[in-house]
């Protein structure tokens, strides 16, 4: 059985915040931590560039509302055209109506798939779930886990200085 | 002037608390999963289950006799071709928009207490949405071809009429169905991995771990997540006062006298807050009594409700005051006889009932002690919610059944098709939400930890 790394429960968020930057000074990169809600800024601590999210939240929105006006405008303008007594084929006030709500329909998808795909879920299978300590459901601990695969891991150096920053247990997890 | 501001703060009572009692983290994910896990759910919870569940037989008789005699069934005719279908389509609608101002308008403002009720507010969108969007379908008189509004290729090569704000609507509520979904979904995923984690039963594990979509909470996970919740909380609010607004030029765009009003979109948009708060207390108040969750959704939730409330309730009263001064002012004399034939004519009883519900019995709200006193409350938002279907049946009907032309007056008689679909759709609707609560958190767990660590952060 291969490790995939080792993991540390702490008993608040601010215990966790702080070994997490401890490690990140001490150069570990590949970590990862877990909490039952968002613990703010662990994840800038941890290394995790800026999220461009919002762009793609933007883009989603502004291709949905493109993608049906165009559809609206070839429509009366090309594919069917309907002179109604002289009146302008290009409506747009009506038009941005539709375009509108495409836009925030087409912003919202964006976001959902977009924020699924960058944390790479749905997964069926991972490490973390091997852990005997580790349980995401009874809300009570913060785990940080430095992977195995960090270049300064040492098997036991690692653990003891995750023991040293205070946690409550540190385990060995099988990948 | 400083002090004086102190001293009588310090004096005023203390407001409740968004939480009563000390909480810890285990205890907060272990209760409210309970609910959902033990599936002891208690006695009266199935009675009432199997209530609703019979008025959604009579909602799946009634749809199919409508479908098979057609629409003359129920109580339209000409002038008066729009009925109950389309007031209790606005109706709902408005309904779930509470929801969703709960869940997103309170997530930008940060308001700490939208976290314990902030879940079933937005399964009461969803499911009221799913409730409007059938009324509209069912009042087309072959139902079965509502997908011509879709701009799809069909045998016909025709496309919709793009300046139709029927059309329109369809966008909207098309687009407001499933963005509330993905909101409700995305809010969900932390929380179906506490129940994928905690469920006992493989059956159980199986079916919160794949809603789950292998949610662990990771830090660099929740980051993301964040900024997407508030992206999709900030693109919700324009869309739910564009949806209700649309809903209104659904009726602002005919020229009849009673429909064809600027102060229609704002005026619809407050309404559908009204009611929809009453809606969400028609469900706290009982949910937060028979699961013992008085100290997640206290009493500061329903105050704060009441109050939101008697705001939107003092627009919509501003609205009719503004209708009829308009009506009046404008020098039409059709529009001066619509808006005396709402107070006098065939219609004026619902006027009038109306008016008692949605202006008078509101005010009892401005009194703390009413806001505080459940039953009077629960009695209250009733009491609202009829008076704002009715608002709506009485803005729907009396347009039409008094236009232009003497000679084309009408009225319209309900027949029994008309209650069987309302109150068919009101059993669904509460069926829905009861099954709801038996299958998924009716509270958010996460935000609820969350909350309780900023509380004893500050401590």
């Amino acid at each position: 059985m291969s490790l995939h790394g080792v993991i540390a429960a702490f008993a608040d968020p601010n215990a966790l915040t702080q070994a997490a930057r401890a490690m990140r000074d001490k150069g570990y990169r590949r970590m990862d931590a877990f909490s039952p809600f968002e613990v703010r800024g662990l994840a800038e601590i941890l290394g995790m560039p800026r999220t461009r999210l919002p762009w793609t939240v933007l883009g989603g929105g502004i291709a949905g509302g493109l993608l049906v006006y165009a559809l609206i405008l070839y429509s009366v303008e090309i594919d069917y055209p309907v002179n109604v007594g002289g009146r302008p084929l290009h409506s747009w006030p009506p038009f941005t109506v539709i375009a509108f709500e495409a836009a925030i329909l087409g912003a919202a998808l964006a976001g959902f798939v977009g924020m699924l795909r960058a944390n790479g879920l749905p997964r069926y299978y991972h490490p973390v779930f091997n852990a005997k300590t580790f349980t995401y459901a009874q809300g009570g601990k913060f785990y940080l886990l430095v992977e195995a695969a960090d270049p300064r891991y040492r098997k036991g150096v690692t653990k003891g200085q995750l023991t040293r920053l205070g946690a409550e247990t540190v385990e060995e997890v099988e990948a | 002037m400083a002090e004086a501001v102190a001293a009588r703060a310090e004096k005023a009572v203390p407001r409740a608390p968004v939480l009563r009692g000390r909480h810890d983290f285990p205890e907060i994910s272990g209760r409210i999963s309970a609910i959902v896990l033990q599936g002891r759910l208690p006695r009266f919870f199935w009675a009432a289950f199997f209530v609703c569940f019979a008025f959604v037989l009579l909602f799946l008789y009634s749809i199919t006799y409508l479908i098979s005699v057609g629409v003359g069934a129920y109580g339209i005719n000409i002038p008066v071709a729009w009925g109950t279908m389309i007031s209790s389509f606005v109706w709902w609608i408005g309904i779930g928009h509470a929801g969703t101002l709960i869940s997103a308008v309170l997530l930008l403002l940060r308001q700490p207490w939208r976290a314990s009720i902030n879940r079933f507010a937005e399964a009461m969108t969803l499911f009221a949405v799913a409730m409007a969007g059938l009324y509209p379908i069912l009042h087309l008189g072959r139902p079965w071809f509502f997908y011509w509004l879709l701009p799809l290729p069909n045998t016909h090569m025709h496309w919709p009429q793009w300046r139709s704000p029927l059309v329109w609507d369809f966008a909207a509520i098309a687009t407001y169905a499933t963005v509330s979904l993905l909101f409700w979904y995305m809010g969900l995923l932390p929380d179906l991995g506490v129940l994928r984690d905690r469920a006992k039963s493989r059956p159980a594990q199986l079916f919160y771990g794949i809603l789950a979509l292998g949610w662990r909470g990771s830090a660099f996970h929740w980051a993301r997540y964040r900024t997407v919740y508030f992206l999709m909380a900030a693109l919700a609010t324009p869309l739910v006062v564009s949806v209700h607004s649309i809903v209104a030029l659904d009726f602002t765009f005919a020229i009849t006298p009673g429909y064809h009003s600027t102060i229609f979109p704002p005026y619809f948009v407050a309404g559908a807050l009204l009611s929809g708060f009453a809606m969400v207390l028609t469900i706290a108040i009982p949910l937060r009594w028979a699961f013992a969750v008085e100290d997640l959704i206290t009493l500061r939730h329903m105050e704060n409700a009441a109050k939101l409330m008697i705001a939107a309730g003092m627009i919509v009263i501003y609205g009719y005051a503004s209708e009829a001064f308009f009506a009046w002012y404008s020098g039409q004399p059709y529009e001066r006889a619509m808006m005396a034939q709402r107070a006098v004519g065939p219609y004026a009883p619902l006027f009038w009932i109306m008016l008692f519900c949605n202006c008078i019995v509101l005010q009892l709200l401005w009194l703390r002690s009413v806001r505080l006193n459940m039953p009077i409350l629960f009695s209250i938002a009733l009491i609202i919610n009829v008076g704002m279907w009715l608002e709506r049946y009485v803005i729907v009907v009396t347009g039409p059944s008094r236009d232009y032309l003497p000679s084309s007056w009408g009225e319209q008689s309900l027949t029994w098709l008309d209650f069987g679909i309302l109150f068919g759709s009101l059993g669904t609707f509460f069926a829905l939400v009861f099954l709801f609560i038996r299958i998924l958190p009716a509270i958010t767990i996460f935000e609820v930890e969350e909350l309780i660590e900023e509380k004893s952060g500050a401590a």
